[in-house]
């Protein structure tokens, strides 16, 4: 239970398993979402796997995360995201490249 | 990581114990036979929440594409909810409710979650189906 706390206290991590609710997501299509080195991701990816929130499976090149939370750890992730639990270093949202920010003010 | 054959199994064992332990402490006259009723109905209700909250865990993410994973999942997800509130009412209404009110709720409670499960998961499974095609015939 101490690895479902720990994976749960983190925004970006809550952030993942929010994303994966809409269904299963590869990594990199996971890593878009977030301003962050693809070896931090990974990290995040498996501190969620061993605490058991998601799984995954390898299909060819590719790695697919998809949820398996219990109704438990569903209603504490509910819970952590209420009350904001460990917003320090909250996600933020993917920068916008400075061509895609030129085309749009335009 | 708990099997789900592991779950099944101590919840097995905790109503067996349970009423086991009601049988004896009626025998010996330190419980009446409604305390040792309301005690294995407990137990029941709680071993339902307990099954119910591993639903999602156990029932996984599994389908043909990505829609009918992301459908499945809701469908244990709603399922699992439904089954460990209901578990949870069931084994309160049993603990604290008059016992003619928790015999009759308590069931009422239970199919409503069952219901709640099967036409969800029938739901959300049915928008998954692959389309007919307009030029089938053609």
């Amino acid at each position: 239970m101490g690895q479902v706390f720990k994976a749960l206290a983190d925004p970006t991590r809550r952030r993942v398993l929010e994303l994966l609710r809409a269904g299963p997501m590869s990594a990199g299509e996971l890593s878009a979402h977030f301003p962050v080195s693809k070896p931090t991701m990974s990290a995040h990816f498996s501190v969620l796997r061993e605490a058991g929130l998601v799984e995954s499976a390898k299909a060819g090149k590719s790695v697919t995360y998809h949820l398996n939370l219990s109704v438990l750890e569903d209603a504490l992730l509910g819970f952590a995201q209420t009350f904001g639990l460990g917003t320090v270093g909250r996600a933020r949202p993917a920068k916008v490249s400075p061509m895609l920010r030129k085309a749009t003010a335009r | 990581m708990i099997r789900p054959i592991g779950i099944a199994l101590a919840t097995a064992a905790a109503i067996l114990a349970t009423s086991a332990l009601a049988k004896y402490l009626q025998s010996a006259d330190v419980l009446d036979a409604e305390t040792g009723r309301r005690m294995v109905q407990v137990v029941v209700g709680l071993a339902l929440a307990v099954w119910g909250n591993y639903m999602p865990k156990r029932f996984g993410a599994g389908g043909a594409n990505a829609c009918a994973s992301s459908r499945a999942y809701s469908a244990v997800r709603v399922g699992g909810w439904s089954m460990t509130l209901a578990g949870l009412i069931r084994a309160g209404l049993w603990a604290f409710a008059p016992v003619p009110v928790a015999d009759v709720v308590g069931m009422l409670v239970v199919l409503t979650a069952l219901l709640v499960t099967l036409s969800y998961g029938t739901w959300a499974l049915s928008r998954c189906r692959p389309r007919p095609r307009k030029n089938a015939s053609a």
